[in-house]
């Protein structure tokens, strides 16, 4: 019967992962397991790993200059990130980028986010405003009158270059959205 | 009957079910730009952001009947509860002041707030059609873009407290009930392979062979360098071989091994309809065997949903919140007994 890695009690999960193209196995006890995360759904395998500390993934740690790191925000660091396993602000992905750039190698399938775009404004005039709280100030978007808070930065020239690239890749039907809105915007 | 209980013990329970799938699930993690991630906030930002995000929740009209707990007003046994019923992660239900879950459109909508990210949005299903919960869930998501600033990145996409979600911020996962592949030590193989795909892999109750009541749950492990569409059928994609796996190590059973099949079943049948005292284990392990006697045709299709509904009101918690006064371990078997007793009095009989 295989121990736990963090208190040698009978380990019941047994978990085999990735990192730099070697397979890794931990065995944990229920108890640890939940510690760290690991039965909250997510199942987020690399904040058990973090916590097993430099005896696992130690090469990886240490061909880092993470040491200095500090999070100008919330004063998150490296080791802050080892004990926890959780990041504390979204400036951290800034100031700590090192760091996690790479965890993101380690962990991830690719670096760049290829998944949808923060909602913009496309769907804007089919209710939107109509579904939104009832909010004590309502924010209109400068670039697009529409209700939503953010301030899209769709200034024309950027949409002009969109219009050509869609005429060039013969995309029409995106064309045609896009000439309605340089014409909107242009007023 | 309180709000929480009127959420746990729901009258109109779901009527559709499917062999060997339980259920599925689609949750998005997402940050409220300009506020500390929650391990890292203070009680004021906490309460700031857990404000935010019941007034933007309110007055989503996606939300049908939308009911909110608070964590901290709940007892640890409710807590239990909730996580039994799926809706709340163990992460969730540890935490204190700030921390909530809102259940709505009949139990296949949750949020929860300040768990490990601001918000982690949820939504659930009884089969396999990811299509229709990516576009219901993407929906909710514009919505509450649309309400509020979110913590996002043009490189790395949603910003969330664990690099590990980052991206997508999505984790898409099936229940899967592989009786088949644990009864003919096929699992463990099966779990590896999936595991090399990139996937996780979790028993319910225990891991493995061992895992009481055979059911596993198998979810994305990555979260960037994909979009969401090519997370759910890389996921769909695994689940349908591993359904036919488990599809072809039953009828491999029923072939050469119907004795033992039968036996088995026929015991699991008559232990539920008649022990007047019954642990929690016990009770997975004969319920996942009636969930196999429904697949086989021996018992009607019509009583698999509510196998699966009482595959949750036996857990301890669940037990527990149904009796008004505390109960030991010893009681709760009796307690639980009793109600698998009543179910089964309604129960047609095997027919092999
Ligand atoms: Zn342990
Ligand atoms: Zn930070």
């Amino acid at each position: 019967m295989k121990k736990c890695q963090f208190c040698g009690k009978p380990a019941t999960v047994h978990l085999t992962q990735v990192i730099n193209s070697e397979m890794q196995n931990v065995d944990l006890c229920d108890e640890c397991a939940a510690k760290h995360g690991l039965f909250e759904q997510s199942g987020s395998p690399l904040s058990v790993l973090a916590a097993l500390g430099e005896a696992m993934f130690g090469t990886t740690n240490q061909n880092l200059a993470v040491n200095g790191l500090i999070c100008s925000n919330c004063g998150c660091t490296p080791t802050i990130f080892k004990e926890s396993g959780r990041l504390g602000c979204e400036n951290c992905y800034k100031d700590l980028r090192p760091l996690i750039e790479k965890i993101i190698e380690n962990s991830q399938k690719g670096v760049k986010h290829l998944g949808k775009q923060l909602a913009n404004c496309t769907s804007e005039g089919n209710g939107n405003a109509e579904r939104e709280a009832p909010a004590p100030q309502k924010h209109i978007c400068k670039n697009h009158k529409c209700a939503c808070k953010h301030d899209h930065k769709h200034d024309l020239g950027s949409l002009k270059s969109e219009l050509e690239r869609a005429i060039a890749e013969e995309r029409y039907e995106d064309a045609a959205v896009l000439r309605d809105k340089i014409k909107k915007y242009s007023n | 009957m309180n709000e929480l209980r009127k959420v746990l013990f729901r009258d109109d329970q779901e009527t559709t079910s499917m062999p060997i799938v339980i259920s599925s699930r689609i949750r998005l993690a997402r940050n409220l730009k300009g506020y500390k991630f929650p391990r890292h906030s203070t009680r004021m930002e906490l309460s700031r952001v857990a404000e935010t995000c019941k007034s933007i929740l309110l007055g989503c009209k996606l939300l049908k009947d939308p009911k909110i707990f608070a964590i901290d007003s709940l007892s640890a046994t409710e807590r239990c509860a909730l996580v039994e019923a799926h809706l709340c992660s163990i992460e969730l239900s540890k935490s204190e002041f700030g921390a909530g879950l809102l259940v709505a459109n009949g139990n296949s909508s949750a949020v929860m707030f300040n768990e490990e990210d601001h918000l982690r949005l949820q939504i659930f299903r009884q089969d396999l059609d990811f299509k229709t919960m990516w576009l219901r869930i993407s929906e909710f998501d514009d919505y509450i873009a649309h309400s509020t600033n979110i913590a996002y990145d043009a490189n790395f996409g949603f910003l969330t407290s664990c690099p590990t979600n980052v991206g997508t911020g999505m984790r898409s996962s099936v229940m899967l009930h592989l009786p088949g592949l644990v009864i003919t030590s096929q699992v463990n193989v099966v779990i590896n392979a999936v595991q090399k795909l990139g996937f996780v892999v979790r028993g319910l109750f225990g891991e493995g062979t061992s895992a009481s009541g055979s059911i596993f749950q198998i979810s994305n492990q990555y979260t960037l360098g994909l979009s969401e569409i090519d997370i759910i059928s890389r996921l769909y994609q695994v689940i349908i071989s591993v359904i036919a796996n488990e599809e072809l190590a039953r009828k491999w059973l029923l072939k050469n091994k119907s004795l033992a099949v039968c036996d088995n079943i026929g015991r699991s049948f008559g232990a539920l309809s008649w022990s007047h005292t019954m642990g929690s284990e016990e009770a997975i392990s004969h319920l996942s065997n009636m969930r196999l006697a429904v697949d086989y045709g021996f018992l009607p299709q019509a009583w698999r949903a509510g196998l699966d509904c009482l595959l949750v009101n036996v857990q301890p918690s669940h037990i527990q919140l149904a009796n008004d006064k505390q109960l030991s371990t010893e009681e709760r078997n009796i307690q639980r007994a009793t109600a698998i007793r009543k179910f089964f009095e309604k129960m047609p009989s095997l027919k092999f």
